[in-house]
This record gives C-alpha cells, sequence and structure tokens, in this order.
C-alpha cells in the first residue's frame, strides 16, 4: 500500500507533468504549425482584439451559443463548466496559500459533479442525442464526474492545507507522498484525467483559440 | 437507379458506380487530404475532425436536418461522422486501438455509397458553423468529402464533366459560343428599350476598361433581367465598363470547383484571371453570383500570388450601393412599389460579409421593403447552393423542393412579400422552382434589375 501511494503520490505526478505539458505542446505545435489556409471566415467576426476578446470571454462565461441556439443543453453545460472554473480557480487559491477558502472547491465540484452527469443522462435518454454519441463522449463525462464524486465522499475540498504541502513538495522536487489514502486517489483520479486531457476532444478549449481565431474570424478585415 | 442512401440520388451510377470496389482508393486519397499538401484547408478541416463536441447545436440550426422532420440520416453529426469514423479507423492510434469506443469503423462499398449521396444533402451553406460554440465546421468536412469523392472519380457531372470542364473549353459552362453571346447581347439592347425605353449599348470585349463585369453565364439564358438591369445600371453610372465575350477566353463567373475540388477551383480562378489580364481591365466585377464572388474575392487570395492579380474584385452589389450614396445613380422607389423582401444569399452575406449592400440598394429603390425572419447571417440557406440549383436528376429536385425549398416556402409567406429580391444566380434557380412547386403568390427579381426599374 505505502508503496502504491508513492508511486502515485511521487512517481506519477513528474510523469503526468511530462505527459500533460508535452501532449499539449504537441498539439498546439501541431495546429500553430499549419500551412496557411485559404480565407473561410464567416461574416460578421470581431475585427478589433478587443471585440474578439470579450466575444471569447462571453462565450466561455456565458455559453452563449448554447443559451441562443441549443437552450436544452445550455444549464447543465453551464453548470458543469463553471464547476471546472470553480474547482481550478481553488486549486490555484491552495497554491497560492488561500487554504481557508475552501468554498470554491465543494460549490465547483457539485456543480460540475450534476451537470457532468445531467449531461450525461440527458445524452443517453434523448433518442436525437443518444444516435451520435459513441462511448468516448460518455466516457468524457465520467471522468469529468468522477473527480468531483470522489472529492465529495472523501473530503477531498477539506483538505487544502495538506494538498498545498503535498503540492509545494512536488514543486520544490522534495516530494512527500500523499499524507493519507483519500487523499492520494483523488490526486490519482486527477493525474489520470490531466494525462488523458490533451490527446481527446476535451482538448477543444485549447482548439477554439484555432477555430475561432484562425479560422471563423480570418485573420484580415474584409475592407483590406 | 438502387437506393444506397435515402429516396434520392444526386450521382448518378455511371458517376458513383456502386458496384465497383473503391475503398482502397477512398482511404489512399483520405490519406491525402489529412497531409499537409491538402494545405488549402488542412487547418480547418483537421479541427473539425478532431474537436466535435457532440453537442448537437449545430443540427438545431441546420436547414435540412430542421426541414426533415428531423431525420437521423440529416443530422450535421451523423453526417460528418460518416467521414471521422473513417479517419479515426486508419488514420488514428485510438481508432485502431480501441474502434468501439471512439467510433471508428471499416469503410465498405456500402459505407462510400451512403456517403457520397449524404454528402450531397449539405449545402455548405454553415449556418451550423456560424453557431457551434467550438466553431467546427460540417459544411467544410462535407466540402473535404466531396474532394475525397472527386479525386476517385466521384463527382456531379453537373459539377465537373459538363461543367468545370466544359467551361474551362469553351469559356463559359454553358457552351455558348461567341456569335451566339453577341446575338443575345443585341436582343438584350432591344429588349431595354422595349422595358425601360432606354437606349443602351452594351459593349462588349472593351479592353483597358475600368470594370469588366463578369455574370453567371447562365443568366444570360435563365435570368436575362439581371443581365439586362445591370446593363442599365452601369450605364446610368455613367463609368466605363465592358461585358466580354468566349471570344476572350473565359466569360462567365462561375466556379465549380468551389463546390468539390480545390485544383478545378484554381483552374478556372486562373483561366478567368488571364482573360482579365488579356483585357487590361481594372476592377473585375462579379455579377449577382454567390459562389463567384466568394471564389474571387476570398478564395483566390492566398491561391494565387498578389502580385500575379493587378486587378481589385467587387461585387456589383458593392458597387451599385456605393453609386447610390454617391448620388451618382438617382432613384425614385415609388417606381417599385410591390412589398419586397431580400434572401441573404450564404455565399455573399454569411461567407461574404455583404448585408447592407443589398439593403442599401433595395431600401433606395423600394417602396416596401421588409426583411425576412431569420436574415443576415442566420439567413436559411434556400437549397441551391454548393451546385445543388443545376443538379436535378432523379428526385433531386424533389428533395431541394421538401426540405430546403419548405423552410424558404414558409418564410416568404410569412414575410407577406410580393417580390423576393435575389443577388445570387442560384439562389435565382432554385427560388424559381420553389415558387413554381408551391405556386407561391410572388415573383423573383434581380437586385440590378430593381435598382435599374427605380432609375431615374
Ligand atoms: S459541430 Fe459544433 S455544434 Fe455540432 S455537435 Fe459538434 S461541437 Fe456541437
Ligand atoms: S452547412 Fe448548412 S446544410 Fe450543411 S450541415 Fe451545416 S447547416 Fe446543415
Amino acid at each position: 500500500m505505502d508503496g502504491l501511494i508513492y508511486f502515485v503520490g511521487v512517481v506519477l505526478p513528474y510523469v503526468t507533468l511530462l505527459v500533460f505539458s508535452g501532449g499539449f505542446i504537441y498539439q498546439i505545435v501541431r495546429l500553430a504549425r499549419a500551412p496557411l489556409h485559404l480565407h473561410w471566415e464567416l461574416f460578421p467576426y470581431p475585427e478589433t482584439l478587443g471585440g474578439q476578446v470579450s466575444e471569447l470571454a462571453t462565450e466561455v462565461a456565458t455559453l452563449r451559443s448554447l443559451y441562443l441556439h441549443h437552450r436544452k443543453l445550455w444549464g447543465r453545460s453551464l453548470l458543469m463548466h463553471w464547476g471546472i472554473y470553480l474547482q481550478v480557480l481553488w486549486l490555484l487559491l491552495v497554491l497560492g496559500g488561500w487554504e481557508k477558502v475552501s468554498w470554491p472547491g465543494f460549490a465547483g465540484g457539485l456543480a460540475c459533479l450534476f451537470g457532468a452527469l445531467g449531461i450525461a443522462v440527458w445524452r443517453y435518454t434523448d433518442p436525437e442525442m443518444r444516435t451520435i454519441s459513441s462511448p468516448a463522449d460518455y466516457l468524457n463525462l465520467f471522468l469529468v464526474a468522477l473527480i468531483p464524486l470522489v472529492g465529495l465522499i472523501t473530503g477531498f475540498y477539506g483538505q487544502a492545507d495538506l494538498l498545498r504541502s503535498y503540492l509545494w513538495g512536488i514543486a520544490s522536487f522534495h516530494p512527500i507522498p500523499p499524507a493519507n489514502g483519500p487523499l492520494a486517489l483523488n490526486i490519482l483520479l486527477i493525474q489520470c484525467f490531466l494525462l488523458y486531457l490533451p490527446f481527446g476532444r476535451m482538448a477543444h478549449f485549447a482548439a477554439k483559440y484555432f477555430t475561432y481565431h484562425k479560422v471563423k474570424w480570418g485573420e484580415v478585415s474584409r475592407h483590406a | 437507379m438502387r437506393k444506397v442512401f435515402d429516396d434520392y440520388r444526386a450521382l448518378a451510377d455511371n458517376v458513383l458506380r456502386p458496384d465497383e470496389p473503391r475503398v482502397d482508393k477512398f482511404v489512399e486519397a483520405m490519406g491525402k487530404s489529412l497531409k499537409k499538401e491538402n494545405w488549402t484547408f488542412w487547418l480547418p478541416y483537421v479541427l473539425s475532425l478532431d474537436y466535435c463536441m457532440k453537442c448537437g447545436t449545430c443540427a438545431e440550426v441546420c436547414p435540412v436536418y430542421q426541414a426533415s422532420g428531423r431525420r437521423e440520416i440529416y443530422h450535421p453529426v451523423k453526417r460528418s461522422e460518416m467521414l471521422r469514423s473513417i479517419y479515426r479507423r486508419y488514420f488514428t492510434l485510438g481508432g485502431k486501438l480501441w474502434p468501439g469506443l471512439v467510433g471508428a469503423k471499416d469503410l465498405t462499398e456500402d459505407g462510400i455509397n451512403a456517403l457520397a449521396e449524404s454528402f450531397y444533402r449539405c449545402t455548405v451553406c454553415r449556418r451550423c458553423a456560424y453557431v457551434c460554440p467550438v466553431a467546427i465546421d460540417n459544411g467544410l468536412v462535407v466540402r473535404e468529402g466531396r474532394k475525397i469523392l472527386d479525386a476517385i472519380g466521384i463527382a456531379p457531372d453537373e459539377l465537373k464533366d459538363s461543367g468545370t470542364q466544359i467551361q474551362l473549353k469553351a469559356g463559359n459552362a454553358t457552351n455558348m459560343g461567341t456569335a451566339a453571346f453577341l446575338d443575345i447581347i443585341e436582343f438584350m439592347e432591344e429588349e431595354i428599350a422595349d422595358t425601360w425605353g432606354r437606349q443602351v449599348k452594351i459593349p462588349v470585349d472593351k479592353k483597358g476598361a475600368e470594370f469588366l463585369l463578369m455574370h453567371n453565364a447562365g443568366d444570360y439564358l435563365a435570368f436575362p433581367e439581371t443581365v439586362m438591369g445591370a446593363a442599365v445600371v452601369l450605364q446610368a453610372a455613367g463609368v466605363d465598363w465592358t461585358l466580354n465575350s468566349p471570344a476572350t477566353g473565359i466569360n462567365d463567373v462561375v466556379n465549380y470547383g468551389v463546390f468539390f475540388s480545390d485544383g478545378e477551383l484554381e483552374k478556372v480562378l486562373r483561366a478567368q484571371l488571364k482573360t482579365a489580364l488579356d483585357l487590361g481591365i481594372k476592377t473585375f466585377v462579379v455579377g449577382e453570383c454567390g459562389h463567384a464572388f466568394e471564389a474571387l474575392k476570398y478564395l483566390m487570395q492566398r491561391l494565387i500570388p498578389a502580385g500575379e492579380r493587378p486587378f481589385e474584385v467587387k461585387s456589383i452589389l458593392e458597387l451599385e450601393a456605393q453609386w447610390i450614396r454617391e448620388g451618382r445613380i438617382k432613384v425614385d422607389p415609388g417606381k417599385n412599389r410591390e412589398i419586397v423582401t431580400y434572401h441573404d444569399s450564404c455565399k455573399l452575406g454569411r461567407l461574404g460579409g455583404l448585408y447592407e449592400e443589398p439593403r442599401t440598394i433595395l431600401q433606395a429603390a423600394c417602396q416596401d421593403f421588409r426583411e425576412l425572419v431569420p436574415n443576415r447571417e442566420m439567413s436559411l440557406c434556400c437549397g441551391g447552393g454548393s451546385g445543388f440549383a443545376i443538379m436535378a436528376k432523379g428526385d433531386f429536385l424533389k428533395f431541394r423542393m421538401e426540405t430546403y425549398g419548405q423552410l424558404k416556402a414558409q418564410q416568404l409567406t410569412d414575410a407577406g412579400a410580393q417580390v423576393v429580391a435575389l443577388a445570387c444566380s442560384n439562389c435565382k434557380g432554385q427560388f424559381r422552382e420553389i415558387i413554381n412547386y408551391y405556386k407561391l403568390p410572388l415573383r423573383f427579381a434581380g437586385v440590378s434589375e430593381l435598382l435599374a426599374n427605380a432609375l431615374v
């Protein structure tokens, strides 16, 4: 058992870090090195940097496309996405030393869990959604839901102090194994998620830079 | 013809060759399409293969899916997945290791038949791409799929053998010779005198003119009012302009390569370019033709270096709107008293950015102008796009009418319009049929025609 915790807590994080960053760098370089394609923009699009940033920010924060065109999915998806944003925020707060603040973790976990489950249930029960879904689509949602599910059960979001010393250990290359089994389990799940992230569709948040900036928004004004 | 996908067949047996083995060739052609030699659309193509979240938002706005009563086979994601499942199976590690998990499938001959037909049910209107949260482009997937099909010899003969190939040989896809062309011009001058009471001399093959106006050659036969209207407007504006005959090279602005092949796209563009250079004109004016504007204004930019095309490209709509704003031409809206509405062609609107120009013209030239709902970037494709307007084999016309056409007919009825103004030749072809098919109490008219009618 100790050996396993040591592996998960001390060895695997560096592997994860390498695979995660390597994977993302590979994907981004692959797309960034794409040859310049023919103009294929869609009008109208924001032509100033300010306009583009604000449109992307609105999309990320409110999922406006879903709100306008696919309302049935919007609520659950918003719940899941904000759940993820809050959990990431919580992790950053923990790293930064605000270990007393646990609500973004709890709230984020809850939102993410119910959002992802809500999408999965709808994906499965709506006949139309079901026909376009592959097992991988459920697997993605399952992974997204599993972290908060286990986290909420094991009280992960209340262990900020332990998590922080653990994370600092990793960051300073003096790794210490996670203080207890449940913490180790949560850390394992997060690592699995990160290992998979760059290689699946869930990396769409990064791909969006290219689909919007390089394709849909074009790169020149039509008046140029 | 036997059934391979739904009740229609866009591709005849001699084109589709449904019983010949084509799987290996398809996979090979697809392999090539994924390489950077397919640079023209590599980035959007790869993004659209890899990052669709299967959220289904595209289906909510897809005209053919909605109009079909949400038939599963017309779901945009279902269609794109036909190509993606091959991509995953033959070209990704995940698909080779866990085909069932990621949605990878072996390609079969029947699979090719269904894919080929399915990829000629979407007009590449890109309404879905406009609303997709990830900006994934089902229309582009369709176009890339058509390119692969063309690479293994499957392309509608209307678009290729009797389309681009004829155009490159005869100068226009209608296969009209110079003598016939000049006859039509003469006839038009007489018609203009009869209809508008104006003496118009239509200049042809004039070298060094400021504006070379190139129409969709089909307009000379099917929609002569557009050609005549434009001539009246250009003469009224007092500009130095010309049409050209097939004797000078290409005198047809269409480019069906836009719909299925980058190779054909480039060949036609280069031939048009050469004609314009030989004539030594200053501005290449695209007549009322949506996809031609896309080709010459946008697709050409990175395909042919700027130094090789020393002229500007403009839509006739841009010039007409500009001349109205400048007061160069004067109009009296009282001369068009009917209720007029405007249909945004996908290629001129979403793909071309021309939303204001037609409205400037129509609001000035018509007494009662009303919008269709929805319009502009959310305009519904009429169903004539991506080549469909000239494809009517078998029951294909019925497909066009019962799906896209049905939505459009409803929209026109709701608007209560008496005239629907159009600025795209393929739209005109489709609306002519919609109006017939649904016996709608209205007519269509070219924007230039309405403008000519309102000139004082
Ligand atoms: S194409 Fe876009 S809108 Fe359609 S399912 Fe994929 S991600 Fe959603
Ligand atoms: S391009 Fe148009 S017709 Fe094709 S899938 Fe998208 S919305 Fe439907």
